[in-house]
């Protein structure tokens, strides 16, 4: 569906609509989701559909739904949810996995040489239905038969939503969240399941599904001695006193050497100065804020 | 591996070469054109200058007419692009193509593009990185972003197979470029660079860019171009506008010895919106490509 029945397409390779500018930089301030210029046709498509629900006829009146009307909240949480949509699934994010495989685990496996126990532990805190922790699951025990040999792996899975949980438990895939998913992959660690694809036990096993809501503040303090946390598109829900909170809590949950990832376009600005913005090949992650420098 | 040549090999074999490039002839009489006043300047003069090199005019305009350099409205004249870029955004431009026109036939096997790519790239965040942090040139930003990196040119065309193996080696291990010419060549491309940005007479600052750009803390002057360079560089290192291969490292800018210099310079920096700044670098990229591969493929 385009928003064209709405109104006129814009000319993409004119300046950007002022309104769609707006538009960009409020869900940037709120969500801390960023659409740089070549996106701007994506960010359109999503406003044209919510635009085509409320029978809006411009962006500007659009703008105002989600700024200065009474159900400007709803409305925002549904333009995100248009935003979000489609994006989980196998390997949504080549270079932060290649991040993590060439230049992470080599540091934590250096921060961690002298520990009695070799173990990994990676949260995906809001994992939905269940394909990044799975993705991770497969992409860890690739590094266990190389670098990784005699390291334990922990991959603690959770969210808020019921139903997503079942999903994952089941672990069962269709075409579009599989699309992603190479030759290689797809042949070592899936099997038919009719016209999906059935995740291996193997995979499974080492992935710990269980329901948290990174809201409350008790279970959070129990999330100890991580390695990795990948929280992706998840605190754009948040407003910023809750981002505030979930994100100290990260920032206790995981261990000096720590990271944390967040989605590809998704950034803390003006959420916490703890953390510090580290930037790895194609990909942006964040650190300790007091933790010896890296870099050259 | 070949064994290192001294600095004194690439002086030697740098002055033996009739052919090493030269500034494009229409680039010095202009750039010291620009030195004057604005209220001087005369719009009529400067597309008579660029207009003399045919072949760089029509690269020009080419270039006028992408949204990388703010043009939305086909320009179909070099005064046009002039009148509606304004001076100095059509003096950016003609460096650019000038700079990218530059390349020796024999390149050890090595395409080229990667580096314009670059060159293009960090000029472009140079700009954009100067304006956020409110920097007082941004103009000569770009400029010392598009040239930081001219002693690749110089390694291509002296020797460009042992740098070909100084590439191969910074490739195969993802490690930054300058540490595998350090080893393979023994000196990097910022000691190249430096003999040529003397015999181009580029102006002092510019010289101190293409020295100290990796070594920013050995500089004594111009440290606040040489550390918004520095900065730049290593984003789009970090990103896909690299020398043409990912380095596997990860890099903290704010512990740069660069970021503290241009800091105390530019106090708006502790603020900056470091991932704002980097998302945003995506979107030149496709432009950046496109650019590039138009004009080096002419």
């Amino acid at each position: 569906m385009t928003p064209s029945s709405v109104q006129p397409p814009l000319a993409f390779d004119g300046p950007p609509d002022p309104d769609l500018v707006r538009i960009r930089d409020l869900i940037y301030q709120v969500a801390g989701i960023f659409h740089p210029d070549t996106k701007l046709r994506l960010l359109f498509d999503r406003c044209g559909r919510r635009m085509k629900e409320l029978k809006t006829a411009s962006l500007r009146e659009y703008f105002e739904h989600l700024t200065l009307r009474p159900t400007r909240q709803t409305e925002l949480v549904a333009l995100l949810n248009e935003i979000t949509i489609g994006e989980t699934c196998f390997f949504r994010s080549q270079p932060q996995l290649d991040a993590l495989q060439q230049v992470i685990l080599p540091k934590i496996m250096e921060a961690k040489a002298k520990l009695p126990v070799r173990r990994l532990r990676i949260w995906s805190a809001g994992c939905s239905t269940g394909e990044e922790p799975y993705t991770l699951s497969m992409v860890l025990q690739e590094e266990s038969q190389r670098r990784l040999k005699d390291w334990g792996i922990e991959i603690l899975a959770t969210d808020l939503n019921e139903r997503s949980l079942a999903h994952a438990k089941n672990a069962v895939y269709g075409a579009y969240s599989t699309r992603h998913l190479t030759a290689y992959y797809r042949q070592k660690y899936f099997t038919a399941a009719g016209e999906q694809l059935q995740v291996q036990p193997q995979v499974c096993k080492n992935v710990n599904l269980s329901r948290i809501n990174l809201s409350d503040d008790a279970r959070m303090t129990f999330m100890k001695s991580l390695d990795v946390i990948f929280c992706c598109n998840v605190l754009i829900y948040f407003d910023l006193a809750s981002k505030r909170r979930v994100i100290q809590h990260f920032y206790n949950n995981l261990l000096p050497h720590g990271y944390l990832f967040l989605g590809l376009s998704e950034s803390l600005y003006g959420v916490n100065d703890d953390f510090r913005l580290v930037h790895l090949p194609g990909a942006t992650a964040y650190i300790k804020g007091n933790r010896t420098p890296g870099g050259k | 591996m070949t064994p290192a040549p001294t600095k004194d090999l690439l002086l030697s074999r740098m002055e033996g070469l009739n052919q090493i490039p030269t500034i494009p002839a229409v680039l010095a009489p202009l750039s010291r054109y620009l030195e004057l006043p604005a209220e001087q300047l005369d719009v009529q003069k400067i597309t008579d200058m660029i207009a003399q090199d045919k072949s760089l005019a029509a690269q020009c305009l080419q270039m006028a007419n992408s949204p990388l350099f703010g043009r939305y409205q086909k320009v179909g004249s070099l005064k046009s692009a002039i009148v509606g870029l304004g001076i100095q955004r059509v003096t950016d431009i003609a460096m650019s193509c000038g700079v990218l026109n530059m390349m020796p036939g024999e390149t050890g096997g090595i395409d080229p593009v990667a580096f314009w790519e670059h060159a293009l790239g960090v000029a472009l965040v140079c700009r954009n990185f100067a304006r956020k942090i409110s920097y007082p040139d941004p103009g000569k930003a770009y400029l010392a972003g598009l040239l930081h990196d001219i002693g690749i040119i110089v390694n291509l065309w002296v020797l460009p197979k042992e740098f070909r193996a100084a590439f191969e080696l910074g490739r195969t291990d993802g490690i930054p470029l300058h540490e595998a010419e350090s080893s393979v060549l023994g000196f990097t491309h910022c000691e190249s660079g430096r003999l040529l940005a003397d015999r181009w007479e580029l102006s002092a600052d510019l010289r101190q860019v293409v020295s100290f750009h990796h070594t920013s803390y050995e500089s004594q002057e111009h440290a606040g171009l040489i550390a918004l360079v520095e900065l730049s560089d290593l984003l789009c290192r970090m990103s896909g506008l690299n020398h043409g291969y990912i380095e596997r490292r990860e890099v903290n800018l704010l512990d740069r010895a660069g970021f503290t210099v241009l800091a105390q310079q530019c106090p708006v920096l502790k603020d900056l919106d470091w991932a704002r700044l980097t998302f945003e670098l995506d979107s030149y990229m496709d432009e950046v490509h496109s650019l590039v591969h138009t004009i080096y493929r002419k």
